[in-house]
């Protein structure tokens, strides 16, 4: 029925006071409810539908019956947090469950005594089972009635042990535990995990997220290092730090075609299985971290940059060798070389002074624009979160800083800088970051061009030529056809350069008729022993480090001893005469 | 009283409110527990009870989560700061539902400006949590948008009822361009979850306000087309919306949810003897349905899916007989913002909706926010209130449905009628 009609024809009659529009108001008010009404119906409906849905979506995933099964094998085997291992598959870092021995002194519930025993007693039992226990200090703990670790990773058969004192309250909860089953081996790369369950210092800093997400955490991650060549860069470094009295040591292998980094160490290590003050205090990273002015070992890098840039047409082209002013300051040598030196003699003399005449004959725009192609200006290439910052002259460079940088002064870096350069200029000249994650056969990064082909074939004769003439002859393993430069650097301290303190440094790569791996040895403050016959430059207890590391570890890297093979030199012996016996 | 034949709106009302005002309190508490929708009332606090147990159950997996080295919370941290939001909540939702209808009214529309105002705010004092800007910290840390939901309820549906004043004011426009408003300020933050709700609520107004099913399917067309827009043009929204779409990656939030929600089983693994929530973000709030799934199965679930529906049907099917026109459009879109958001929640739970961030209303752990969904359901409960002794005269469900008896009545008393609560009780 119309009720609206019935309304408009209606109203008059009954209500006069009523004015008609008031009645249409009510018309159309009694529209709306209607409509309103039929909606709230829709809304009902819509409402009904989604329950519905839950409902529906409920039943389907309850009779779905394998997805109800609490834990799968695959979960219960998940580990808490992902391992780590060396490039082939040696465990460098994993968990495993463990107990701990919790003192709950509630255990009991009766609000009495919290042990059976007395202190003493349960204190000298667990002695018993753990030798290295603080007797005295457990006593006074059980004591306290306050609850705590009595100690943190006991073993199975500990734990048993400790279950026959008794005491209810010795509690030994199941905690997973990060462990280093090579204990303190690269500890520098790998870092450690702390109390948080998150990682510190290196690659489980670097890697947390991953090595802690559920959906990758099963499969360990495999990084670019070998642990053998790891564990022979460190045996070799701590064996010349020692022998020389030094107060620290770093050391690099790497890989100059992938820049994969195989060892890198920093001595004196840590153990990231115990982490205390004194551990806490050798964390800092030498090689990626700690910036030194690393000398001579930049002489190559100066000629390498002549020869590529044109500055250097013949290598037969002397120079004077005797001291010289530039700009106020002189430059000379450690001792009288002579009148003159070629390209190839100075490198093997390791002459400051011919270094600064090939330095003014390039330019030190020149100069500069290599050691910036080399990343020599910003932080190193590497994963690790504890990167220093190059000491880095900044603007354009006077003459003199140049003369100084090209032999190693005035600009100081990380031991990695120096190996990435070196890697560059050995590979054929391309420049390519470090990494410690593993890289694939054919996926190098591309890297950048820094050198010619002929400028990098033309430093492997020279650095050839230092280790086989020059200061880098205790470095020239027998058939492992090693070339690198010294470099001996006075650290400097308060009011200047400091004589007796020095960073000797080796920097080579081997095998030079075929560049595989750059090994940088570097020493902190080496002093004059017995061992290096007195003296404290690199040729003394830098080089032997290498000269005993490389073969070492040459035949895990695939490369061979061979007497019958080394790089072409003849050309160069007739300008060398050093070279010529 | 209309005998005289001079219409005074509210004139009724007025007398009873000064009548109220001579009354004792216990007397208006006996008013107040007559006119209450009382079932209702008892489906709410099932649910809160529900929450209760609920939020007690998933406590220790959030406060274990959430601890850190420096500081260890207790494991029913969570459960002890949720009772303490809870009475104050149900203390607020008692207090608004006290109120009369016009109150009611006054009360939610001063709500949603002075939020409109904190709103605005945001974006210059706001702070962020979780890459969103949400929070005002003025003494008390809240979320604006929280507390403007039911606000903007009230407000749209004192909007639409402006036509039972004059048919001609522009109320579609008014309401769109509030919405509009709304939801540039709520996008910014951005808070998607909470844009699509007040859209909600906008759109059953709209359908209550009777517009015609062909403008109601471009309506629909151009929430899609919105939908759309925003997947392509938010970068969260579009991972949640592939990440649903794409079935996910193994131990993401909404895997680890369903894996919980479905380790008890149709009994579940028994009160906080759970395992699978300890893995749980957000256990307490996001998903605590799962957390209910897990100890106490999934019968359970059907259960708290079924007091959401029957708290929705018993609204719903009162306003069918209802007669005042805001009444019905504030109530419905109250239901809408509460009903509406604990089924995107439980939708989400069953990885049937991509992922929110939305609390199950009365259930999760909330903080602040449950003293917005409280007080949403005392201005509904306010709304609902009827004086039990004055009959329909209107349509009920059953009429509607074709059965019972037919009621008509004298069209003077029917005018009469739409200014209910004229009598005393």
């Amino acid at each position: 029925m119309n009720v609206a009609a019935l309304m408009a024809q209606d109203a008059p009659a009954v209500s006069p006071a009523i004015p008609s529009e008031r009645v249409q108001l009510v018309t159309i008010r009694y529209r709306a409810v209607a409509t309103a009404r039929m909606r709230i119906v829709w809304v009902a409906l819509g409402l009904a539908f989604f329950a519905l849905l839950a409902l529906v979506r409920i039943g389907t995933l309850g009779l779905s019956d394998h997805k109800t099964q609490a834990a799968s094998l695959h979960q219960a085997l998940l580990p808490t947090r992902g391992d780590i291992t060396d490039r082939n598959g040696a465990p460098l870092a994993r968990v495993f469950p463990a107990y701990a021995l919790w003192y709950n002194p509630e255990a009991l519930g009766d609000g009495g005594e919290p042990l059976v025993k007395s202190p003493e007693e349960v204190a000298a039992g667990l002695k018993r089972i753990f030798p290295d226990l603080d007797e005295a200090k457990t006593r006074a703990q059980l004591a306290s009635g306050k609850s705590g670790y009595l100690r943190r990773r006991v073993l199975p058969e500990e734990a048993n042990r400790v279950q026959e004192l008794g005491e209810l309250a010795l509690e030994m909860p199941q905690e997973t535990d990060r462990h280093y089953p090579q204990g303190s081996m690269a500890a520098h790369i790998l870092g450690y995990v702390a109390a948080d369950g998150h990682g510190r210092v290196g690659m489980e800093q670097v890697l947390d997220e991953r090595l802690l997400d559920p959906s990758k955490r099963g499969e360990p991650v495999a990084l670019s290092i070998d642990m053998r060549v790891q564990g022979a860069l460190e045996d070799e470094l701590q064996r010349g730090m020692k022998l020389v009295d030094a107060t620290g040591g770093a050391g690099i292998v790497l890989d100059v075609d992938t820049g994969e980094v195989l060892a890198l160490a920093s001595l004196p290590e840590f153990d990231p299985n115990k982490i205390d003050a004194a551990g806490e205090a050798n964390m800092f990273n030498r090689v990626t971290n700690q910036v030194y002015e690393l000398g001579s070992t930049f002489k190559p890098l100066t000629v390498a940059a002549a020869i590529d840039s044109g500055s250097i047409t013949s290598l037969s082209r002397r120079y004077s060798a005797t001291p010289y002013r530039v700009q106020g300051h002189t430059v000379k040598d450690s001792h009288p070389m002579g009148a003159s030196l070629n390209a190839p003699q100075m490198l093997i003399h390791s002459s400051n002074v011919v270094t600064g005449h090939i330095v003014d004959e390039m330019g030190a725009a020149t100069l500069r624009n290599y050691m910036v192609q080399l990343g020599m200006n910003e932080r190193p290439y590497i994963e690790l979160p504890a990167r220093g910052f190059p000491i880095w002259p900044s603007g354009d460079w006077q003459r003199i800083r140049a003369v100084t940088v090209g032999y190693g002064h005035g600009i100081a870096v990380t031991p990695l800088h120096l190996a990435s350069a070196y890697a560059a200029m050995v590979n054929g000249g391309i420049w390519r970051p470090a990494t410690l994650h593993m890289v694939k056969p054919g996926e190098a990064p591309r890297g950048r061009r820094v050198f010619k082909e002929s400028t990098s074939s033309r430093m492997r004769q020279l650095l050839r030529l230092i280790s086989k003439y020059g200061t880098g002859r205790s470095a020239d393993a027998t058939g492992y056809r090693v070339g690198g430069k010294t470099g001996s650097a006075e650290k400097p301290g308060a009011g200047g350069y400091q004589r007796s303190n020095l960073v000797s440094t080796f920097a080579a790569a081997f095998p030079m008729d075929r560049p595989r791996y750059v090994v940088v040895a570097m020493l902190d403050e080496p002093r004059g022993t017995v061992a290096s016959s007195y003296q404290r430059t690199a040729a003394w207890n830098a080089a032997p480090i290498v000269g005993r590391l490389v073969p070492r570890v040459g035949p895990m890297l695939g490369v061979r001893p061979d007497e019958h093979r080394d790089v072409d030199i003849s050309d160069l012996r007739a300008i060398v005469p050093e070279a010529s016996e | 009283m209309s005998e005289t034949g001079v219409f005074i709106p509210h004139h009724a009302r007025r007398l009873n409110e000064r009548a109220t005002q001579r009354s004792s309190f216990l007397s208006e508490a006996k008013i107040w527990w007559r006119e209450i929708d009382r079932v209702l009332l008892i489906l709410i606090l099932v649910l809160m009870t529900i929450g209760t147990i609920a939020v007690a159950a998933a406590s220790p997996a959030s406060a274990r989560r959430l601890s850190t080295a420096s500081e260890q919370l207790p494991d029913l941290y969570f459960f002890y700061k949720h009772i303490a939001w809870q009475i104050v909540g149900v203390a607020v939702m008692i207090g608004a539902s006290m109120l009369t209808l016009e109150n009611a009214r006054r009360a939610g529309l001063v709500l949603c400006v002075v939020m409109l105002f904190f709103l605005t705010l945001v974006p210059f004092i706001g702070s962020d949590v979780n890459g969103a800007r949400r929070w005002i910290d003025i003494g008390m840390r809240f979320q604006p948008s929280e507390f403007l939901k039911p606000g903007f309820a009230i407000a749209l549906a004192w909007i639409f009822s402006w036509r039972m004043r004059d048919p001609n004011l522009p109320v579609l426009a008014t309401a769109t361009a509030l919405l509009g408003f709304v939801v540039f300020f709520i996008a910014l933050q951005p808070n998607f979850g909470s844009a699509m709700l007040l859209g909600g609520i906008w759109f059953v107004m709209v359908l209550l306000s009777g517009l015609s099913v062909a403008r109601l399917g471009s309506v629909v067309g151009g929430g899609i087309a919105l939908i759309t827009a925003t997947y392509f043009l938010y970068d969260n929204a579009r991972h949640r919306i592939d990440s649903f779409l794409g079935g996910g990656t193994a131990f993401d939030q909404v895997d680890l949810a369903q894996r919980t929600l479905l380790a008890g089983g149709w009994t579940g693994t028994g009160f906080w003897l759970g395992l699978k929530k300890m893995n749980l973000p957000e256990a307490h709030t996001d998903y605590i349905f799962s957390v209910i799934g897990e100890e106490f199965g999934l019968l359970v679930c059907a259960v708290v899916v079924c007091l959401y529906l029957a708290i929705g049907l018993r609204i719903l099917v009162r306003m069918i007989d209802e007669d005042n026109y805001f009444t019905m459009l504030a109530a419905t879109g109250l239901t809408t913002l509460l009903i509406g958001q604990a089924f995107i929640n439980m939708l989400v739970n069953l990885r049937l909706f991509p992922s929110k961030g939305m609390t199950l209303p009365l259930v999760s752990y909330g903080g602040s926010s449950t003293i917005a969904v409280c007080l949403a359901v005392g201005l509904l409960l306010a709304i609902t209130r009827r004086n039990p002794f004055l009959k329909r005269r209107t349509a009920g469900l059953a009429q509607m449905l074709g059965m019972g008896e037919e009621r008509r009545e004298p069209k003077v008393e029917h005018r009469a009628g739409t200014y209910r609560q004229g009598g005393e009780a």
